[in-house]
């Protein structure tokens, strides 16, 4: 469907735009960032300048990007999703040749007010390129195993960029992200199926080959597994971070301790308090009440964006929204999965939640495009 | 599925012709009707994937809501300090002596470091700090505890004094973290054994430590294996033991002036190393560092009894006759010609001293001749006579417990020529290393069976290994050594107070380039086993260039310069191992022999 058809129809211009976007979801937003923010005081043992202003400055940025992405029309974001993706591709690879000054491996570019990291920016342009892809593809072309092909590559090309940094979660979460595009865009089912068989058998050799002959990993990987497995096999190396995590889960039980009250962090016992593991303070503060209410707050974030494109009859702003959608469940899913031992620790954060600026912009910026799809669509 | 509608259907182009409208338009509607059929189909698609993605989200949350509860209802673990200090800590276990009495533990230290961002008043802790650290000036740490970042390390290792003087400051952004740091509480002893350790990774609460040399490091992984329980690491040593033989050791290095020594004290039975001791040594709670361009076998960490691969001399004649005899070559009263010079491949083999054309096999051990026992080399044969020694574990690399073991090779001739075998049949152009030595003693000395040296407590003594020389042979030379000391080289021994049978060794020092021998500079060698006829230990004593004056004249032989020393290592140990006195040591005797 073309903008001209838009044309014809009503959309919201001007300044009545703004009586269009998804309140509800800014709403949810808000109160969820507004809930980090509580936390990063708390972490910072009641300090508001360590964190919680920080965040609070960059919410602020983020929410006018948000804003700004939100008002201009989804069509405009369509025709720029191949140039967006370009220029994060650049970035990356500007961050892979010069981003080792100062030592150690550097991954993001400073704009002054926030670090922003070209791997989180991917994770946007990847959903805005595949949309546009699916948009573009006739149907009956979507299963041809050449115009599988493509995106399998355009999804590669970051994933292997970041991989090098080397960053495993947000490889993760761009991989998982990319091919979720792909199955909302209708790639045939069985494509899934083989990968996934594929994934399966692969994992199942490499636990086959142990001890034998031809062992397909080194030893030390194994155990890696095996502390992710049962974490209390090395409390001090790998397996600490899981360990106290669980700790801190457990001690907070149903209610919690309350405000300011948790111990894990007065102990300093949680390294990484304020980013990946922001949740077990959460939770042992607030308990599993106040884990289920963000949880809860999560959902209904992702309902909203499911209700956005379930309503538009554009295909781009469609797939744009449940992409956003996907990508934003993946963090935290991956994020809380990760806490409570049930995934590797791979250094996902828990997104609006934990400390960090880029995360935080790029969802912002994400949710723009979700407030775009929804006020241009015909009325 | 409906059938597929063509886009010209030609009944309905013909009737619009006929009715003079634009067929085009048909088209068009056909066009935009099968792309909106497409599009419903893609929908259907869509809404099915999507409420496939659906139920996943909703699996995923279901998992991780159950987790938390799970975890919510899960007993609150309170006791997160105690598991942090004590599970974390004492993670290394301890090092004992065959009877538990502690080699190596650790002791609990504190680290101090600062969250700059709960400090009060950086000025004043900063000064106070100065004071407490001489070598920490006040400008430097007022820069530790006001930068921007929110860890900051102060200082590693904190006496107790100095950690209540910290305290004392009352600032609280001064924080203490948990460490242990590897303890040698007995000083030098037995440090080329223990060896050392140092710190790996460090946490703010916790410091790994890591075994750098000897049982450390080649027991490293049991040691900090959790499995284990805490449950200390025995060695065979005897700390009492260890400790008589090394103040003895050092008393006889430094009365003889010799630059190095070593002694090896072995149960003769299982291989138990008793005590083994190296000079000069270090403390192993400061191990030092190797020196740059400083030769290893010059520092003071060089383990001569472990690493040293030394040409022994004289005491290898005891392998050389037990061949034999073992063989059925000689018995021990069988003549061998000893008149000199005996010329080997135009290489001349001589003796110190000449006691006729003739001596038994006996005699030849008891006198120490050269000559003689190349001789019997010669009957035995090069093949043969390799066999032999290899059996007696000198042709492999230690098989002790210790990481230095592997990397001390014996050196054989290379390549084996005709005057080899007779040169190594009296210890030449062979090298090994003292417990080489000593567990070979114990070999052939202790019943025949091959003996396997071992520095860790044996709770039930070792299956016997493969027989290398017979009972009788055993028994043989065993009387052959204790002649030695009554009537032959090593007449001094007789002061052990204790009936002790031996061979002395006396060997020029290789230079350290290679090139040669050098001039009056000696190894020697005590190679003992008591008490002589039912032997219960092996001590191999070595010196490193000693000399000793006596009645004015400068004596290097082992038999004026180990042999007293072994000697005094018996005396004073014979009581700490249980032994009975069997020789009352005779008021008045006078240090009167005089041999090789």
């Amino acid at each position: 469907m073309s903008f001209l058809e838009y044309s014809l129809k009503t959309t919201p211009t001007g300044l009545s735009k703004l009586l269009y976007f998804n309140w509800p979801l800014i709403v949810l937003v808000s109160t969820v960032a507004g809930f980090g923010f509580m936390m990063l005081y708390s972490v910072a043992g009641g300090s508001m300048d360590r964190w919680a202003e920080p965040q609070m400055i960059r919410f602020g940025l983020g929410m006018g990007v948000m804003f700004v992405v939100g008002l201009v029309p989804i069509w405009f974001w369509r025709n720029v999703s191949g140039v967006a993706y370009v220029v994060s591709i650049l970035l990356l690879l500007y961050v892979e040749f010069f981003g080792a000054i100062g030592g150690g491996s550097q991954r993001w570019i400073d704009l002054g007010f926030v670090r922003l990291q070209p791997s989180e920016m991917a994770k946007i342009t990847i959903v805005m390129l595949l949309a546009a892809y699916y948009d573009w593809l006739p149907p009956r072309r979507q299963s041809h195993p050449l115009y599988v092909l493509i995106p399998v590559v355009l999804i590669l090309i970051p994933v292997l960029l970041t991989l090098r940094q080397p960053d495993l979660g947000t490889a993760l979460l761009l991989l998982v992200g990319g091919a979720a595009v792909m199955f909302i865009g209708g790639v045939h089912w069985l494509y899934f199926a083989g990968v996934g068989a594929i994934g399966a058998g692969g994992i199942a050799a490499v636990f086959a080959s142990r001890g034998t002959d031809w062992q397909l990993i080194e030893d030390y990987q194994f155990r890696r597994i095996d502390t992710f497995l049962d974490p209390s096999l090395a409390p001090l190396g790998d397996g600490y971070h899981i360990t106290q995590s669980q700790i801190a889960l457990g001690s907070g039980g149903w209610n919690g301790r309350g405000f300011m009250q948790g111990t894990q962090i007065r102990g300093d016992f949680l390294p990484e308090a304020h980013t990946d593991f922001i949740f077990p303070t959460l939770a042992e503060e607030f308990g599993f009440v106040g884990g289920t209410f963000l949880l809860t707050l999560y959902v209904l974030i992702l309902v909203f964006c499911i209700v956005t494109a379930m309503q538009t009859r554009d295909r781009y702003a469609a797939i744009v929204s449940l992409g956003v959608a996907f990508t934003f469940f993946l963090y935290f899913a991956i994020n809380m999965a990760m806490v409570m031992g049930l995934a590797p620790v791979v250094g996902v954060p828990l997104p609006l939640v934990s400390y960090g600026g880029s995360a935080m912009l790029v969802l912002l910026a994400a949710f723009g495009l979700v407030h775009s799809a929804n006020i241009h669509r015909p009325r | 599925m409906t059938a597929r509608v063509p886009l010209r259907p030609l009944p309905r182009i013909l009737r619009a012709r006929e009715e003079g409208q634009n067929p085009d338009r048909i088209e068009r509607e056909n066009l935009a009707r099968r792309h909106q059929a497409d599009r419903d189909r893609l929908r259907v698609r869509a809404e099915s994937r999507l409420l496939m993605l659906a139920m996943c989200f909703f699996a995923a949350f279901l998992t991780v809501g159950m987790r938390m509860a799970s975890l919510a209802a899960s007993e609150p673990e309170e006791p997160v300090i105690a598991s942090r200090g004590s599970a974390l800590l004492g993670l290394r276990a301890d090092i004992t002596d065959r009877n538990g009495r502690v080699l190596a533990t650790n002791l609990n230290i504190h680290s101090l470091y600062s969250h700059p961002y709960l400090v009060v008043d950086p000025e004043a802790a900063a000064l106070g700090l100065s004071e407490i650290f001489p070598d920490l000036s006040a400008e430097a740490a007022l820069e530790d505890l006001t930068s921007e970042s929110n860890f900051v390390w102060l200082r590693d290792n904190l006496s107790p004094e100095q950690e209540q003087a910290v305290h004392d400051l009352g600032e609280p952004g001064l924080l203490f973290g948990d460490r242990e740091m590897r303890l040698y509480p007995n000083g030098a002893l037995a440090a080329h054994i223990l060896g050392g350790a140092r710190f790996g990774r460090e946490d703010v609460d916790f410091a790994e430590i890591i075994g750098v040399a000897g049982v450390e490091a080649e027991h490293d992984a049991f040691l900090r294996d959790p499995a284990n329980n805490g449950a200390p690491l025995r060695l065979s040593l005897d700390l009492t033991i260890q400790a008589a033989v090394e103040e003895v050791l050092a008393g006889g290095m430094e009365m003889m002036q010799a630059q190095g020594a070593s002694a090896v004290l072995m149960d003769i039975d299982t291989g138990e190393i008793i005590a083994m001791a190296s000079l000069p040594d270090f403390d192993p709670n400061a191990r030092p560092l190797p020196a740059e361009g400083v030769r290893p076998e010059e520092t003071p960490i060089f383990n001569r009894a472990v690493q040293g691969v030394y040409e022994l001399g004289s005491v290898f004649k005891l392998f050389t006759v037990a061949q034999a005899l073992d063989i059925g070559l000689v018995n021990p009263s069988t003549m061998i010609n000893t008149e000199r010079p005996y010329i080997v491949t135009r290489e001349r083999i001589n003796d110190f001293h000449y006691y006729g054309p003739e001596q038994s096999v006996h005699d030849v051990i008891v006198h120490s001749s050269n000559i003689g026992t190349a001789r019997i080399a010669a009957m035995i044969g090069p093949e043969r006579m390799q066999g032999f020694l290899r059996d007696l574990g000198l042709a492999d690399a230690l098989p002790l417990e210790m990481v230095e073991a592997g990397s001390a090779r014996p050196l054989w001739p290379n390549p084996w020529r005709e005057i080899s075998t007779a040169t190594v049949a009296y210890g030449h152009g062979i090298a090994v290393t003292p417990v080489h030595l000593a567990a070979a003693y114990a070999t052939v000395l202790g019943g025949g069976t091959r003996v396997t040296p071992t520095l860790i407590a044996q709770d039930t003594p070792p299956a016997p290994g493969p027989r290398v020389v017979s009972e009788e042979v055993s028994a043989v030379m065993r009387g052959m050594l204790a002649d030695v000391v009554t009537e032959g080289t090593a007449t001094m021994a007789q002061e052990a107070g204790y009936p002790v049978g031996g061979k002395t060794g006396t060997a020029d020092i290789v230079l350290a380039d290679g090139s040669g021998y050098a001039e009056d500079r000696n190894r020697t060698t005590f190679a003992s086993v008591f008490p002589a006829l039912d032997p219960q230990y092996v001590l191999i004593t070595t010196l490193e260039e000693p000399w000793v004056e006596i009645a004015g004249n400068v004596e290097r032989t082992a038999g004026y310069t180990a042999v007293p020393v072994g000697t005094a290592i018996i005396r004073r140990v014979g009581p700490l191992l249980g032994l009975r006195p069997e020789i009352e040591p005779v008021a008045g005797t006078r240090l009167s022999s005089a041999s090789n």
